[in-house]
């Protein structure tokens, strides 16, 4: 309810119009999967290195049809995010401001709903972006496949269960083979595979195992 | 960028890295649920799919023909030739690369190496990609290698009439210890040592025509002929020096000694060690050589039929070497020895069971005869030829004795209709005659033929045998469970693959009086008789040739663990996944011959 209020002070609001398009009804089974990499997690000051998007359409992740850039950075990336997403500044060179990357990212994704794990920080990252250089938000409706996996890992679980959503458990628990991580497209395209074979799941009302056998250690939560 | 498209994957190993590329730009991933037909038989496909994870069955109609997991592709025959061979239906959740059609094609179209995978026909699959992997060795080059890149010399041509003190200058101002003589039509050889032997030896004149001393029997290769094939024919015919023909005219010699840098082991040496043995020991350590011999030329990237072919042409020289220098004079005056089961066939690769008899035109001596069964018998024990299980073997007085009572005998298995005696008779059919009196053993067979002449009932009941072992598919339950370790999903290669193929041809050449013994011989006068048509007739030895060459890896693989345990069992959990297709594809056209034989011989009636 909120939301849709929101969404209509922001269709309001839009400077561009050129922009509509954004609020469009989305095309029915298409959904993009989309992920950035960052130089850190504050998504106040931290900036965005690189953004790749890949569209899935009726159960096809169209990795021939993916959206990719990298992203000119205000600032020199620091030491700590290089050894995260191994973007160095270097291989920055063919990167672009983001004033010119986030139209096209925008007239990309259109409409559709935006998949991803842990998705508000990917959106929240961007709508900075959008604010400052569009004077638009970002309206699409998320999917936070982790919030997939919750419901059928743990949706009946027990008080006391010890969960666990990050993305690699996550991802070896559904026998996807994990990419290199921290690559956008790789990030992009693992979400998309594991929404796939969740969402197939709640079709079929099937449930993932949960594992009695494993001492219940606390497993960090988190990205 | 990568999507985790695997590269090193046969056959994308094939592909250039720009070529990799491009077909990972072009790729999708796709998801199917368990349950969802993903190419459906007789379909065409838009794409080929590379599994990333999950399970594929290949179905056709009810039978389970396979699983593919994480690595494997299907189907090539939807993508390239429009149908699909089976129903392609996912297992478990699965995710695959799409790769289209048109990008598929276009490789295809560039890349050779990459097309190979994609042929319709098995043999020339499994061809094209043991050259690859031999190419990785450094052999392909002895492979490849023709006679003309080996021989040397430029050839001398000496008229038959000059005198052989003339043909020896020829031969010195040619620099060349060989020489071609022109005699009128005919056309011969002369060497050094043949012009050394008739003056020094024989004590000739030297004026006496070349002719006199020269061998017309020329054994010739063709400039363009492969090396090994002229290893092979220097092998069979005992000779270290083959005439070169260019064009249909000869133009030189090739020697062993042209070939011993680029062959491992020496092959072309062993005829003559055998015919030189003068007892029983020096033949020993000849029966040593060929094993080892075996084991360098597969080693080398040598064909399997190659291998057995020379195996084969060895074994026999042994045999019939050993038959002289054992046999006592009634036997040699009467007897003919034979050769049985995969020997008489020419398909054994490494040394087999001794599957050995003894026709005998008369009566001979007992005590000579029961001499000769332990003598023989025993000096193959010796030389490491494991006993035949089956008994069948020149120690058996089953197996060695006339050949009026041979007839008897199969007559009696004949009427018997019991499986021993069906594969008795299936043994006997597949006989060669080695040396000695070899006119009986087409008799014997051609009254073998006369009795099953027409008698379906009987033949029935032969072709029944196949029936004995099933063939199974790769997969069903077995691949799975192995490979969370839980079972073993051998499969015997003998008795899944060899043992069908090489029964029910034998049968068919026993319907039709097909004298010939080889399983592809067989199936060549069945074509040409038009019992089969020429395709399936090559899949059908495609099939044979794929389970040879991987009973052999195993069989050597047997030899150096010194255990002849699981000799023929294939683990197909362990094999590549083109190693895994190409058995797939050969165990269908197993099951195909087999459903041919069992209509053609109403088996199901027994």
């Amino acid at each position: 309810m909120i939301d849709a209020v929101k969404r209509l002070f922001w269709r309001a609001s839009l400077a561009d119009h050129g922009y509509l398009f954004l609020f469009d009804p989305p095309p029915a089974g298409e959904v993009v999967s989309l992920d950035c990499e960052t130089t850190g997690l504050d998504t106040t000051t931290d900036e965005i290195l690189a953004i790749a998007a890949v569209p899935v359409v009726d159960g096809r992740i169209q990795t021939s049809r993916r959206f990719e850039a990298f992203v000119k950075p205000d600032r020199a990336p620091t030491a700590d995010s290089i050894k995260v997403h191994r973007l160095r500044a270097r291989d920055l060179e063919a990167a672009r401001p983001m004033r010119d990357v986030l139209p096209e990212l925008l007239r990309f994704i259109g409409s559709r709903p935006l998949l991803g794990y842990y998705i508000d920080f990917d959106v929240r990252m961007l709508d900075r972006y959008a604010k400052e250089l569009l004077q638009v938000h970002l309206p699409n409706r998320r999917i936070e496949v982790s919030s997939l996996y919750y419901d059928r890992k743990y949706g009946k679980a027990p008080p006391g269960t010890t969960i666990d959503l990050r993305f690699a458990s996550m991802l070896e628990d559904l026998g996807i083979p994990q990419l290199e991580q921290h690559i956008a497209v790789n990030d992009a395209v693992m979400a998309a595979m594991a929404w796939l074979q969740l969402t197939d799941l709640v079709e079929r009302g099937q449930r993932l195992k949960r594992e009695r056998r494993r001492d219940a250690t606390a497993a960090p939560l988190g990205a | 960028m990568s999507t985790g498209f695997d590269a090193q994957n046969p056959p994308f190993d094939r592909l250039a890295q720009q070529e990799v590329e491009e077909l990972r730009a072009a790729t999708d991933i796709g998801y199917f649920r368990p349950g969802e037909t993903i190419v459906a038989r007789g379909r065409p496909s838009d794409f080929l799919h590379v599994v990333i994870k999950g399970a594929v069955e290949a179905r056709d109609a009810e039978a389970l023909q396979g699983v593919l997991g994480p690595r494997d592709s299907f189907d090539s025959r939807a993508l390239v030739h429009g149908a699909a061979g089976e129903d392609f239906v996912a297992a478990e959740e699965t995710l695959c690369f799409l790769i289209p059609r048109a990008t598929v094609l276009a490789l295809i179209a560039r890349n050779a190496a990459f097309a190979a995978f994609f042929y319709a026909d098995v043999s020339r699959k499994l061809e094209a990609f043991s050259e690859a992997r031999k190419a990785e060795g450094g052999m392909e080059s002895v492979l490849r290698a023709r006679v003309r890149d080996a021989m040397h010399g430029r050839a001398v041509f000496i008229d038959g009439a000059v005198t052989i003190e003339q043909a020896g200058q020829a031969m010195r101002d040619g620099n060349t210890n060989a020489a071609f003589v022109r005699d009128g039509e005919r056309t011969g050889v002369v060497t050094g040592m043949n012009l050394a032997k008739a003056v020094v030896l024989q004590r000739l004149p030297l004026d006496t025509p070349v002719r006199e001393v020269t061998h017309f029997d020329i054994v010739a290769v063709d400039e363009d002929d492969f090396l090994f094939e002229a290893l092979l024919s220097m092998t069979r015919h005992g000779k270290r020096r083959l005439a070169v023909r260019s064009g249909g005219v000869f133009a030189g010699f090739l020697e062993d000694i042209d070939l011993l840098g680029r062959f491992a082991g020496n092959s072309q040496l062993i005829p003559g060690r055998i015919d030189r043995a003068r007892d029983v020991e020096e033949l020993a350590v000849a029966a040593r050589e060929i094993q080892d011999q075996v084991e360098r030329l597969h080693r080398q990237g040598m064909k399997v039929e190659v291998i057995a072919e020379i195996t084969s042409d060895l074994n026999r020289r042994l045999f019939v070497r050993l038959f002289e220098l054992v046999a006592p004079p009634s036997i040699r005056e009467q007897g003919c020895l034979i050769l049985m089961g995969s020997e008489g066939r020419g398909e054994q690769t490494v040394r087999t069971d001794q599957d050995n008899g003894l026709l005998l035109a008369g009566l001979v001596p007992e005590a000579d005869l029961a001499t000769f069964r332990e003598a023989f018998s025993g000096a193959l024990d010796g030389f490491g030829f494991p006993p035949c299980p089956g008994n069948v073997m020149v120690r058996n007085p089953l197996w060695s004795q006339p050949a009026e009572g041979m007839v008897r005998q199969l007559r009696a298995w004949v009427m018997e209709r019991t499986p021993d005696a069906a594969m008795n008779i299936a043994i006997f059919l597949d006989g060669v005659a080695l040396t000695g009196r070899t006119a009986l053993l087409a008799e014997t067979k051609a009254a073998l033929f006369e009795m099953m002449r027409g008698e379906a009932v009987l033949l029935g009941r032969f072709a029944h045998l196949i029936e004995s072992f099933a063939t199974p598919s790769i997969g069903v339950l077995g691949t799975l469970m192995a490979s969370v370790g839980v079972t073993d999903d051998a499969i015997d290669i003998k008795k899944a693959g060899i043992f069908p193929i090489v029964h029910g041809v034998r049968t068919m050449a026993l319907e039709k009086g097909i004298t010939e013994t080889s399983t592809a011989e067989r199936m060549a006068a069945l074509v040409r008789a038009g019992s089969f048509d020429g395709e399936f007739g090559r899949d059908i030895i495609s099939a044979h040739r794929v389970f040879m060459g991987y009973r052999l890896a195993s069989q050597l693989d047997a030899v150096r663990r010194g255990s002849v345990e699981g000799e023929s069992l294939l683990r197909p959990s362990r094999m590549t996944a083109v190693d895994r297709d190409i058995l797939r594809d050969s165990l269908r056209v197993v099951r195909q011959f087999r459903d041919v034989i069992a209509t053609r011989f109403r088996t199901a009636a027994f």
